[in-house]
């Protein structure tokens, strides 16, 4: 069976707190951050 | 992100950089796309020079026009947050700065007493601070921007900032079909998720709960999502955790002065119909005489007969913005002012006067209830 994924939409304050988080507590998801800029977390 | 079909758990996204889109499937989603800052359809609006500023890359840009010389008039329209923190940078970049400014005082997150204190500073850091006048149109020449028009005089400007606000950005959600709430924002329960299956929000296009209203609230602050983030982020691993809500927190500086509020301000406490009172003070910062104390002005609003404390609002010299942590707290708590003046905060000459200016308020205040 595939992985489970989880898709966030914008790699900011919100988004990578999320991502970083999910990480933390379910090493094996499978993680992807759409972001439409150069930059993320730039207000975290 | 171009669309987003829930039924199909799936997104498509187009890659910016070869203009290809592509499909990409999910079992969990979250919308952490932010907000837009608010840009007025008016004549002239599409110049180059009129910035709004919400990312990293907007303020970049802004440093590049600067850099790139030439820029001696900059019109700032909006007095809020962004309005001010643009004004105090291009002031200390020699500049000649103009504010335009729709109400009465700017701040519009403090009372009107409160907000004339702010507005008293920009002048003397050397703003040009227009007062009660509604922008109505841009100038240009060649689709570059000359000035600006508001209904009662025009500005000339090289380069236009515009912090007019923001709101939430929810076009791809709302095609979705999820639902939204107060202003536009993405409606969520306590955990971040949405009514659609599979579907959360986290930052500023989420919406929030006010604990001291009781109501649903929208905030578009880093601070906040950083919280959301954190509480979508475990369950979304597989955990659990809520988010309780928030009071209205947010601190700024112009210059030497620095600004704080947390809670409810008279207007949201006469749109909700409650009944309060306020209590205004002056106090130092630090003992009054200890070198470097500046002056502070606390005001506090607590219900009347219950005495709960609903909002309060700082503006002072250095060392009086994170004062409004305690009112925060309280807030959270639930406190009554007559709880708030027994609290047992840090003293010393270095620090504080012995009592501290918010308990001051809270001794003023407490008389009045």
């Amino acid at each position: 069976m595939a992985k489970e994924r989880l898709i966030v939409i914008g790699g900011d304050a919100a988004g990578m707190s999320a991502a970083a988080q999910a990480r933390r507590h379910r090493p094996e998801l499978d993680i992807v951050v759409f972001e439409r800029g150069p930059h993320t977390s730039f207000s975290a | 992100m171009e669309e987003v079909d829930a039924a199909a758990r799936k997104v498509r996204v187009r890659d910016l950089i070869t203009g290809r889109s592509v499909w990409e499937t999910y079992d969990q989603l979250l919308f952490g796309t932010g907000a837009l800052p608010l840009c007025p359809e008016l004549p002239g609006s599409d110049a180059v020079e009129i910035c709004g500023i919400n990312t990293l890359e907007s303020g970049l840009e802004i440093r590049r026009r600067l850099d790139q010389g030439g820029i001696k008039k900059v019109v700032v329209v909006g007095g809020g947050y962004i309005g001010l923190e643009m004004a105090e940078a291009l002031i200390k970049n020699n500049l000649e700065v103009s504010l335009v400014n729709r109400p009465s005082q700017v701040m519009e997150t403090l009372d009107e007493d409160m907000g004339a204190l702010v507005s008293q500073a920009l002048r003397d850091v050397g703003v040009a601070l227009y007062l009660e006048e509604t922008l109505t149109a841009f100038e240009t020449s060649l689709g570059k921007v000359t000035g600006i028009v508001t209904d009662k005089r025009t500005l000339p400007a090289d380069l236009v900032i515009l912090g007019l606000g923001v709101r939430p950005n929810t076009e791809l959600a709302a095609a979705a079909g999820v639902p939204l709430g107060e202003k536009g924002s993405i409606r969520v329960n306590a955990r971040m998720e949405t009514e659609i299956a599979g579907i959360w929000a986290a930052g500023d296009c989420a919406e929030s709960f006010n604990l001291v209203s009781r109501k649903p609230f929208y905030v578009a602050l880093g601070t906040v999502a950083n919280r959301h983030g954190r509480v979508a982020g475990i369950n979304l691993g597989g955990g659990y955790a809520t988010f309780p809500g928030v009071v209205g927190t947010a601190v700024t500086k112009i210059c030497h002065l620095e600004v704080a509020r947390s809670g409810l301000q008279e207007k949201e406490l006469r749109n909700l119909g409650l009944q309060w009172d306020s209590a205004v003070i002056k106090s130092r910062t630090k003992a009054g005489y200890y070198p470097g104390a500046g002056e502070i002005t606390v005001k506090l609003l607590a219900e009347r007969g219950s005495g709960r404390l609903l909002g309060g609002q700082i503006v002072g010299a250095e060392g009086s913005a994170k004062r409004i942590d305690v009112v925060a707290t309280a807030l959270h708590a639930g406190f009554t002012v007559e709880e708030m003046i027994n609290l047992d905060l840090g003293y010393a000459p270095p620090f504080s006067p012995v009592w501290d200016p918010v308990v001051t308020a809270a001794r003023e205040l407490a008389k009045k209830l």
